[in-house]
């Protein structure tokens, strides 16, 4: 099935925004409001809900017109595209979305045509379903791994680069304890929270060249 | 408003095209997706961690009522995704010379595309069909394809000497060490913020 890749699931979705004409600022702005105040690391909604190994909201405002001899056309909806690279089955997906962290959805998809909110689990992931688009291929450079097996990964590989860099011609004795200790340890820590690790760093444009 | 965080570059772009040659390019997509090493290339440009192509017929926008005006198109769409490490001029530099052959497969039923080659004409068609990124998440924002890819094979391997070390007496476990660190010694490079492209 194009929309799996391995254990990892493709999930795209295209809803259509409220064209209200009467609406100051108009729906679309008042999406894109909130996402801009939205964090982006481990206090994101994202990092709160499980699975997600990354995701993106866009707002499309149309169609691109390439300029003759093409046809120039345009949709007569904005859409609110949610793309999510995510782990386990689509359900589950969106239940644990639904259930983690339902006022932000409200507050984003309130602003699309028949959104019926988080609170009734099953009309929600029906909506979802419904704006859902079959992904036609999808690439995964790792599909096999789940969110918090990755993450505890990176965790263990710095932490072995570690162990290994302050073990450098230990006795044998010692480097065998001393190992098993380690590892002990290891598996004590807290997970790293998702989003979390990544530098504080201001991008204001997202330009191209940054 | 943002197409990075962190490692990642977030792009999107949607190209038209004449419906009845969407159904080459599904063509396309099902062999590449059913013929593995055709996938060689794209596995080989490690910056790439995740990227999707969706074909949406010009009938098939989701349509909900409820007030929502149908579409009425000529074109069906491409809508490509991807999720990079590097920087934008990188990326397009790379595709183009690594995988200009699959690109122009991919991307020569939407309309007015160029060829990935010459680069700079390929730039600019890209930059008039790409639309930003008005929010972007991800969970491990410090690391790289590379560095996930690595991440698990030192994973992997210290399972391993971890149910070997209580078993075996120092001299073993010193020989099933050096194993282990011959193992990860390339895959132990340090995590964190990406350097700035000059």
């Amino acid at each position: 099935m194009p929309n799996r890749n391995g254990s990892v699931y493709g999930l795209t979705i295209l809803s259509p925004i409220i064209d209200d004409k009467k609406a100051t600022p108009s729906h679309d702005l008042q999406i894109r409001n909130y996402l801009a105040h939205l964090s982006t690391r481990e206090e994101s909604p994202f990092a709160q809900a499980p699975g997600t190994h990354l995701a993106r909201l866009v707002v499309m405002d149309d169609v691109i017109y390439v300029g003759m001899p093409a046809h120039e056309e345009h949709l007569k909806s904005k859409y609110l595209i949610f793309e999510s690279n995510c782990d386990g089955d689509l359900d589950t997906y969106l239940s644990g979305l639904a259930a983690a962290i339902p006022d932000h959805l409200n507050a984003v998809w309130k602003h699309c045509v028949g959104y019926p909110g988080a609170a009734n689990r099953q009309a929600f992931i029906d909506y979802m379903k419904a704006c859902q688009l079959e992904t036609t291929f999808f690439f995964a450079a790792v599909n096999d791994k789940t969110v918090t097996e990755t993450l505890r990964a990176l965790q263990t590989q710095t932490a072995v680069a570690d162990f290994i860099a302050t073990h450098q011609g230990v006795d044998v004795a010692t480097l065998q304890r001393e190992f098993i200790e380690f590892v002990v340890h290891l598996k004590s820590q807290p997970l790293p929270r998702p989003g979390s690790m990544g530098p504080h760093r201001e991008i204001k444009t997202g330009g191209r060249n940054e | 408003m943002s197409n990075i965080n962190g490692k990642v570059y977030a792009m999107n772009a949607v190209t038209p095209m004449k419906p009845w040659k969407t159904w080459i390019l599904r063509t396309i997509f099902f062999v590449l997706g059913h013929v593995k090493p055709l996938q060689n290339d794209l596995i080989d440009l490690s910056f790439i961690e995740f990227a999707r192509w969706v074909v949406v017929p010009r009938s098939s926008f989701p349509f909900l009522g409820s007030g929502q005006s149908k579409e009425d198109l000529r074109y069906d769409y491409l809508l490509f995704f991807s999720n990079f490490n590097g920087t934008w001029n990188q990326y397009i530099d790379a595709f183009s010379a690594v995988l200009s052959k699959g690109l122009n497969l991919i991307w020569r039923w939407s309309e007015k595309f160029p060829g990935s080659v010459p680069v700079t004409i390929f730039k600019e068609y890209i930059s008039r069909v790409q639309f930003d990124t008005d929010y972007y998440y991800t969970a491990y924002p410090h690391a790289t394809a590379n560095d996930v890819k690595s991440a698990h094979i030192v994973q992997s391997s210290l399972n391993g000497l971890s149910l070997a070390a209580g078993e075996c007496n120092p001299e073993q476990f010193a020989e099933a060490y050096l194993r282990f660190v011959l193992q990860v010694q390339a895959h132990l490079g340090e995590t964190g913020e990406a350097p700035i492209a000059g």
